[in-house]
Parts: structure tokens; C-alpha cells; sequence
């Protein structure tokens, strides 16, 4: 009985004390998004209910980043994701555009793909930010599940390249991003082994024979399988994964996996292997391939910017050229990256007039191009590019092709790397790889 | 004398085992009760208000029996497990039970939200009428914090009227003045903060007269209209514009000629993933292929860290060798690398063109090097070479612990048999050190099991086979060979799907471990009769 008592004393004291801790403050919101930002959280993404028409000014000199709002402060403030590349440079840009228009610009500094994978859970909640920073190839799966808004260019519009405005649209015909720069991979080549680049993958096969003759490990080099980096010589032998209507979008029902350009290509491949200039047994990866030309073994690779301050760093001299060709020149993937809206955000009408007012000028593109060197997307902050190893991918990315961003794409990567890699190591013939590779990805395809 | 009643001193009497009732221990118990209480209870509200009920019922229930436990007399025994067991029932029990759940739904890309979240989304879209004029606006604010509209048709300079919340509009002339009524004009710089506030009201009256801030440009007005309406009777969207009507087929809105509106939504869809699991020919073709490999995987993972792990004990369990300390220590690195460092290493070690260990092999046989990452078989025996480099050192601590436990005498009374070495391995080490060691092993091989890591930091479970309706390699276990089919290359995220296949692994290594612990029971008789 005391024992009994006891416990509903004891009972009531505790309910008593948690009752008092929970009841006096508000519960703050929730941190649902798994951000560590350098900023704070999206509080106020939620419409602002208490609005008052006074001081927005104040946020002057304030940077975006730092400071904790003070409690009275009901100001708006408009979140965007962006990868450790950019989000110094948006931060800079917030602060100005907070001093311009009393808006705070909150900053969240993600890695590439934790946006991607972040955003798929944040958005539907209600908790996402209302812009991210992306690549243009995600707007197949963002846009399957609704996540996206599509957003208004605006009166600056005519500024943006017409391909990477391409790259944004999806198959119902809107724009759902706001391109900022564009990549392609191309030609890397010794200088001092190759003195004049190849035209054609025929005369890169003989140049390679030669190299190899005088001694040098690799003519051209390539990784294994990559279906991405094999793009270009699929392409300049006349092949494609998706056939591209009218309009220039992607038709899912016309897969060219094994059609005669790709076997063509496949033949070229499986050639450089059976004539001794590539090693079928030795499982070059990217990271080889690239040692392997920093080390003076490789005279001829293809890849992206990305390389380029390795091999400066190795002080090989080297030179960028456009993919040889085939029977037409060799057409690698362009990648876009871009602004693109959430679809959950509240404050939609704000964060497109923020992209069509403050993102889509020469100062801001000019801005992105100082501090992060990459083809930018806006016409005239790309014509002035001096760097000669940009303009020389830039010129290379003239013939690029957007990589298609229909959610049918997803299923192309598996069959066919696969299917490369089968005919590299010699377990298939080029035919027979390339029918495998059609039957495996158009089953995943219709899988979905 | 019972042992029901002790005589404590301080004179209180109280079984033992039952709570004790001094007032320190009454007060240390309520305040940390309090405190788990109160955190329980704004966790609690959070999640309900997000909308995760179930796991706010779960934590819900736990924290009330944790209090039952601390406070009654009757469950106070159970006091230092009450931490273990919640923590279980939140962690690993409760993901179990929603893992199931999710099996039964198809929740993945494309049916990512609710169908509230769903049904309020698309109807938030709306459309221009083919005839409707987009005028240009200007905003006013009160005070009082209300807005008004200045809307001019920019085709008709003279169609200038001002439209306030509820109101029907005022017509005006001229200019936009800077004071109208007691609303001030807001200025440029203070625009942008009002916009999120000004795009959520609807300035006017419907039907006719409702006027509402473009979304997508600044400064344009019009007559938008709700774009889709739902129905609940049909369980339909209905298109205002077209007419068109999309039912709702499996969490996604449909209509009849094909068009699809998203976001869909998440559904129960009963059984359908794992009918579509034990269907799916791209699933049962290479299947079993996958599955042997996956056992042998496992048990020979197990196997060879375990036969190496216990040679190295043996050995090393000699007092007198010198610096057996540091030794040791030097053997229990391979331990502390984490995998995800470890093998991409070793990958490069291997490498048939510039790996160390391969440029070695090739200078004693002259050239030739094993395929480690092209060959079917030479990868298996590459992975399990890496594998038994990584999990030695566990087998070997485990050992070396379980080796003091065994006693000296039986040793002493075989001797005295004259038995030799080797027999005293098999007849008295090795069944007791299966005995206790026997459940790690167990747990050794489920983990392997889905050693996903491994498979795929070494080749993404390649080489690939050959004249497959799937990818698939022949490195692949089970779990990478779904993952790949649940979740693509990248992009597409079935999760449902996914829940599934995990469900269908759960039951097969189930089935699997409860032979297994039948066996160590086994072990267990015998280790007593030695």
C-alpha cells in the first residue's frame, strides 16, 4: 500500500516537473533537413504571419552566413543548397542581395551528391530549401516525383546558351532550371609524343601503334566500361543510346544501343585491344588512366577539366583538342549545372524573381566565373574566356550533346557498362555486346 | 529465516531485488525520470506533428514502461536491461516492423509523399484563360498589414482599377500615387520581402473578379484559375481547362489516353512487390547462380579468417616468446582500417598492370599474372584474400580470450593418455573453443553475408556475366545484385521493391542461422562431455 502511494506520488512530481519544462517555451521547429550548415535552418520558409512592413534594411552589412537572426526579427530569407565550390560565391552574392532587397540569403553548403539525395527526402516534407544548385541530368528523377517548379528565365533570357537552355528541358517542354555553367570532356594529348592531335580514331589507332613502337606504354588510354566517357566514340561512329525528336528532346522508345553505329564503334574498340594497344586483362579506372598519363606512359586520353590540374601539377605538356571522329565528329555528353526550384517552397515567386533579377546578369555569371573557372552558361561571360584550355573544351563542346535527363536514362548505365566492359576483356563480340546491351537496359527500362 | 525479508541496515526491510526505498534513491530516480519523460513528450509532439505517428507511439510505449520499471517494485530487477531492451525495441525492432510495412506500399520515386501532400500540390497549379489579360500591378500596405493592389492593363492604359482582399475593384486614373486610402505604396527595396505574402493572397472575388500575382514573372496579375480539381466521389483529378479526368491508378493520377500528373503518391499495394519478386525473370534467372555464391562467400569468409585467426592464438599463446606483446599488437591492425580504405588499397596492389603484388607474381612466373579483376575466379579468390586479411585479427583476439578460459588439467590427463599434439587439438581445443566462439561464428557469417562492402569497393561486383536479361556480376551477393535492381545505377529509388527483396534476405539468413545455433547447442553438449 505505502509502496502504491509511493509511485503515484512520485508520479505526480514528475508529471508536475515535465509539465513545467514543456509548457513554458515553444516548441521550436523541428530540424528535419540533415543539414550542418555553416547558416541557420529554414525557419521561415513558413509564409511569414507576423509581417511587418519596417525594417528589412537592416540587414545591411550583415553577412548571410554568421549571425543568429534576433528573436523579433520576421524577415524573409530564401534557402538554396549549393556544393563547397559555390557556396562561398552565393554567399558573397547573398550578402549583396540582402543589402539590395532586405532579403536574407541563407546559404547551405552540401556536398554535390548529398543535395541530390537530400533534397529527394527534405522537399515533400516541407522542409527543403527553395532553390538548389544541381546537375540537369537529376531533373528526370526530381520531376517523376513531382519535386521540381518550373522555372521562368525571364526578361534576360537570350543570354543563356541555347543547349544548355536545352539540357533543362524536360519532355513536357518546360524549363526546369536555370543553366549557370557546362562541362564536356575531350582530347588530352602529350605534346611532346603526338606532335600534331588526330582527326580521326582511325589515325588515332595508327598514332598509337607508333607511340607504342618508340617505346611509350599507351597510345590512347581508356578506362574500362564508363558508359559516359565511351559517349564520344559511340557517337562519331554514328551511334546513339536515345534518338532525339524534332525539338531536340530525347525519345525513350528509340534505344541505338546496338545499332549499326554502336557496333561499328564497339568493332573500333575491341580492334585496339585484339591489336596489342590496349591491355584486356588490366582494369584500367579513371584515377589510372589519369596517372598513367601524368606519368608520361598515356600520350592520348580522354576526360574533363577536372583533369587538368593534375597533369599540370605532373608538368606534362599537353594540349586539349575536339574529339577525333568516326564517320562524323565524335559528340561527348554536355553537363549542365544549374538553379533549380522546389515545387514545396512557399516562396516561389520570390525565388524566381531572385534567379530572373540578381542570377541572370553579367555581374553575378562574371562573379561565378572568377572564382569557380568553368564554361559558363551566360553567352557573354563565355565569349570572353581567355584560358586556352577552356576555349579548347569549350570548342570541343560545340557539338555536345545534353545528356538525356528522361528517368529512362537511369536505366542505361548498368547494361550498358556492362556490356563495354564485356567486349573490352574480349567475353563478347562487339555484336553480341552491343544486343545485350540493348535487351538488358530496354528490360530495365520497361521495368520501371 | 525467508529470504523474502532481509533486515537492511537503516531498518527498512525490503526484499531483495525490489526497488529500494530510501529517499535519496526516490529522488535521483524521479529526477531522471523527469528528464527522460520530458524529452519523450516534445520528441513525441514533433514527430505526430510531422506526421510520424508510429514511431511516436512507439517511443511513447517504451518511456511508459521505462517508468514501470524504475518505479515498481515487481520489474525492478530488470532495471540495468531496461536500457539495452529499449534502445533494441526502438532501433532495431521498429525498423524491422516498418521495413515490412514499406514492403506492402510502393513507395519510391514517383510516389514519394502523401496523397493529402499529393492532392495539394497539384491543386495549387493554376492556368491562364485564353482570353484573360495579364495586367501589370503596383503594391500598397496599411499598418495594419493589408494589401491592395494598383492594377493597369498594359494594353489599355485607361483599364486602371485597385483590388483589395474580398473586395470587388475600385476603379481609378492616372498614376499610382504614393498614398491611397491609408495604404502606402511599398518600395523597390522592400518589395522582395512582401512577395511570398502578396503570392498567397487571392485579391478580389470569385468567381469573376479574383485576381492573383503571377508566380513566375514580377509584376503580373491576372485571372488565374485553379488548374485541377479533385474529386472525391471518383477519387479523380479533374482537369478545369481540358475536362480531362485522371484517376487515381496506384498513387498516381492517370488519364485515360496516358498523361500522368505528378506528384504521386504513396499506396498500400498488398502483395505486389513480392509477387513481382518471385515473377520477375530478370530476378529468377541468375538467382540461385547469385545465392551460391553468396553462401560459399560467407562461409568461406568465415573459415579462413577463423582457421587463420586460431593458428595465429595457438601459436602466440606461448608465455615465453619474446616481444609477443608488440607482435600481437602488430597483427591487430588489419582490424582498425576501416573497409572502405582497405580494400580500394589493396585494388591497387592487385592490379594486374602497375599492383606490387601482381608485378611480383609476374617475376616469378615469368610474365604471367592472374586476371584479378576479369576472371570469374581469380576475383572470388582475390576477394577472399582481402577478406581474410580484414577479419583475421577479430578471429585472433577472440581466440587468444577464449584460449585462457580452457583448463589445463584435461590438457595435463591427455598427456598422461599419451596423446600428441594434433589429437589434442581435435579432441579437447577445438570442440571447446567451438563452443565459445560458436555463436561469433555465426554472427561472423550472417554479417558476410551482406557484406556489401567489399563486393562492391572491389569491382562493383564484376566481371560481369555474359548473356544476362540484367546486369549482374559475377562478385555479386545477394545484396548488391537487388540493391542494383531496386535502386538502378542511380536515379530511381524503389523503396517498396527494395523492403521486400530486404525481407526476403532477413527470412533466408534466418532459416540459415537457426540451423547454425542448432549446431553450436550441439557443440555445447559435446564441450560438456569432454
Amino acid at each position: 500500500m505505502r509502496n502504491k502511494l509511493l509511485i503515484l506520488l512520485s508520479l505526480l512530481v514528475i508529471g508536475t516537473m515535465v509539465l513545467a519544462a514543456c509548457g513554458g517555451g515553444q516548441p521550436t521547429a523541428a530540424p528535419a533537413a540533415p543539414a550542418e550548415p555553416a547558416a541557420e535552418e529554414a525557419a521561415p520558409t513558413e509564409a511569414p504571419a507576423a509581417e511587418e512592413a519596417a525594417p528589412t534594411e537592416a540587414p545591411a552589412a550583415e553577412e548571410a552566413a554568421a549571425t543568429e537572426a534576433p528573436a523579433a526579427d520576421t524577415g524573409v530569407a530564401l534557402t538554396i543548397w549549393a556544393d563547397e565550390v559555390r557556396a562561398p560565391i552565393l554567399e558573397d552574392l547573398g550578402a549583396k542581395f540582402a543589402e539590395q532587397t532586405g532579403v536574407k540569403l541563407v546559404v547551405v553548403q552540401k556536398a554535390i551528391g548529398d543535395i541530390r539525395a537530400d533534397f529527394i527526402t527534405a522537399a515533400p516534407t516541407g522542409s527543403g530549401p527553395d532553390i538548389i544548385l544541381g546537375a540537369h541530368d537529376w531533373i528526370g528523377e526530381l520531376n517523376a516525383s513531382g519535386l521540381l517548379a518550373p522555372v521562368e528565365l525571364g526578361p534576360n533570357a537570350a543570354g543563356f546558351a541555347p543547349n544548355a537552355v536545352q539540357a533543362f528541358t524536360f519532355t513536357d517542354g518546360k524549363i526546369y532550371g536555370m543553366p549557370q555553367a557546362t562541362e564536356n570532356i575531350a582530347l588530352i594529348y602529350n605534346t611532346d609524343l603526338v606532335p600534331t592531335p588526330p582527326t580521326t580514331f582511325d589515325e588515332v589507332k595508327t598514332m598509337s601503334q607508333a607511340i607504342k613502337d618508340a617505346g611509350t606504354k599507351y597510345g590512347f588510354l581508356r578506362q574500362v566500361g564508363d558508359p559516359y566517357h565511351y559517349y564520344p566514340i559511340q557517337t562519331a561512329f554514328g551511334g546513339y543510346i536515345f534518338g532525339q525528336n524534332a525539338d531536340g528532346s530525347y525519345n525513350a522508345e528509340d534505344l541505338g544501343l546496338n545499332n549499326e553505329g554502336s557496333v561499328a564503334a564497339l568493332t573500333w574498340l575491341d580492334s585496339m585491344y585484339a591489336d596489342g594497344l590496349l591491355d584486356r586483362n588490366a582494369n584500367i579506372t579513371g584515377d589510372l588512366m589519369t596517372s598513367a598519363f601524368q606519368n608520361g606512359d598515356a600520350a592520348m586520353i580522354i576526360s574533363g577539366p577536372w583533369a587538368i590540374n593534375g597533369i599540370k601539377a605532373a608538368g606534362v605538356p599537353y594540349a586539349v583538342t575536339n574529339i577525333p571522329a568516326g564517320t562524323q565528329p565524335g559528340a561527348p555528353f554536355m553537363g549542365v549545372q544549374g538553379f533549380m526550384l522546389n515545387a514545396f517552397s512557399k516562396n516561389q515567386l520570390l525565388a524566381q524573381t531572385f534567379l530572373q533579377t540578381f542570377v541572370a546578369t553579367d555581374e553575378t555569371m562574371q562573379a561565378f566565373f572568377d572564382q569557380d573557372p568553368r564554361i559558363s552558361a551566360w553567352m557573354p561571360v563565355a565569349d570572353k574566356i581567355e584560358d586556352p584550355d577552356l576555349k579548347a573544351f569549350a570548342e570541343a563542346g560545340k557539338v555536345a550533346q545534353p545528356m538525356p535527363n528522361i528517368p529512362a536514362m537511369n536505366s542505361v548505365w548498368g547494361g550498358q557498362g556492362d556490356a563495354i566492359t564485356l567486349v573490352e576483356t574480349g567475353k563478347l563480340t562487339p555484336q553480341e555486346g552491343a544486343d545485350q546491351a540493348q535487351s538488358q537496359v530496354s528490360t530495365a527500362i520497361t521495368g520501371q | 529465516m525467508s529470504a523474502a525479508t532481509q533486515k537492511v541496515p537503516g531498518g527498512a526491510q525490503a526484499p531483495p531485488g525490489a526497488a529500494p526505498t530510501g529517499i535519496l534513491s526516490w529522488i535521483l530516480r524521479i529526477l531522471a525520470l523527469a528528464l527522460i519523460d520530458g524529452i519523450t513528450i516534445w520528441l513525441v509532439y514533433q514527430m505526430v506533428f510531422d506526421g510520424y505517428v508510429p514511431l511516436a507511439a512507439t517511443l511513447a510505449l517504451v518511456t511508459i514502461w521505462v517508468n514501470i520499471v524504475f518505479l515498481s517494485g515487481r520489474f525492478y530487477p530488470l532495471r540495468y536491461v531496461a536500457p539495452g531492451l529499449a534502445l533494441m525495441v526502438i532501433m532495431v525492432l521498429y525498423p524491422i516492423l516498418f521495413t515490412f510495412y514499406v514492403s506492402f506500399t510502393n513507395y519510391g520515386t514517383g510516389h514519394l509523399v502523401t496523397k493529402e501532400v499529393a492532392i495539394e500540390v497539384i491543386e495549387s497549379q493554376t492556368y491562364l484563360p485564353a482570353d484573360a489579360t495579364v495586367y501589370r500591378w503596383t503594391a500598397y500596405k496599411n499598418p495594419a498589414g493589408q494589401y491592395k493592389l494598383w492594377l493597369v492593363n498594359p494594353d489599355d492604359p485607361t483599364e486602371v482599377f485597385t483590388v483589395v482582399p474580398g473586395e470587388e475593384p475600385v476603379a481609378h486614373t492616372g498614376e499610382p500615387p504614393a498614398e491611397l486610402d491609408g495604404f502606402t505604396q511599398i518600395p523597390t527595396n522592400q518589395l522582395f520581402g512582401e512577395l511570398g505574402a502578396l503570392s498567397s493572397l487571392t485579391f478580389g472575388v470569385k468567381p469573376d473578379s479574383a485576381f492573383q500575382v503571377s508566380q513566375t514573372s514580377l509584376g503580373q496579375a491576372a485571372r488565374f484559375e485553379q488548374q485541377y480539381v479533385y474529386d472525391p466521389a471518383q477519387d479523380a483529378m479533374i482537369d478545369q481547362q481540358t475536362g480531362e479526368v485522371y484517376y487515381n491508378v496506384n498513387g498516381t493520377f492517370t488519364s485515360e489516353s496516358g498523361k500522368t500528373l505528378t506528384p504521386g503518391f504513396a499506396v498500400m499495394t498488398g502483395f505486389q512487390n513480392y509477387v513481382r519478386l518471385f515473377t520477375d525473370p530478370t530476378l529468377s534467372s541468375t538467382f540461385l547462380q547469385v545465392f551460391i555464391w553468396t553462401v560459399v562467400f560467407a562461409l568461406m569468409s568465415v573459415f579462413l579468417t577463423f582457421v587463420l585467426g586460431m593458428f595465429l592464438a595457438i601459436v602466440f599463446d606461448v608465455p615465453e616468446m619474446p616481444l609477443r606483446a608488440p607482435l600481437r599488437s602488430l597483427l591487430l591492425i588489419p582490424y582498425t582500417i576501416p573497409a572502405f580504405v582497405a580494400v580500394p588499397v589493396w585494388v591497387g596492389l592487385l592490379n594486374p598492370q602497375f599492383g606490387i603484388i601482381s608485378q611480383m607474381i609476374a617475376t616469378f612466373t615469368g610474365g604471367w599474372v592472374p586476371a584479378w579483376f576479369t576472371d570469374p575466379i581469380w576475383a572470388k579468390v582475390g576477394i577472399l584474400l582481402i577478406q581474410t586479411w580484414l577479419g583475421f585479427p577479430y578471429m585472433f583476439v577472440v581466440v587468444t580470450g577464449a584460449l585462457q578460459t580452457l583448463p589445463n588439467d584435461i590438457y595435463e590427463a591427455a598427456d598422461l593418455d599419451g596423446a600428441n599434439a594434433w589429437a589434442k587439438f581435435r579432441k579437447i581445443t577445438l570442440p571447446l573453443l567451438l563452443v565459445t566462439v560458436g555463436p561469433l561464428l555465426v554472427a561472423s557469417f550472417a554479417f558476410n553475408f551482406n557484406n556489401f562492402v567489399v563486393i562492391s569497393l572491389y569491382n562493383q561486383g564484376g566481371p560481369p556475366m555474359p548473356n544476362t536479361p540484367t546486369p549482374v556480376g559475377y562478385t555479386d551477393i545477394l545484396a548488391t545484385y537487388t540493391y542494383n535492381i531496386a535502386f538502378g545505377a542511380q536515379g530511381r529509388q524503389d523503396f517498396g521493391y527494395a523492403s521486400a527483396i530486404t525481407m526476403m534476405i532477413f527470412l533466408i539468413l534466418f532459416i540459415i542461422t537457426q540451423f547454425q545455433f542448432r549446431y553450436t547447442n550441439m557443440l555445447e553438449e559435446r564441450g560438456r562431455n569432454v
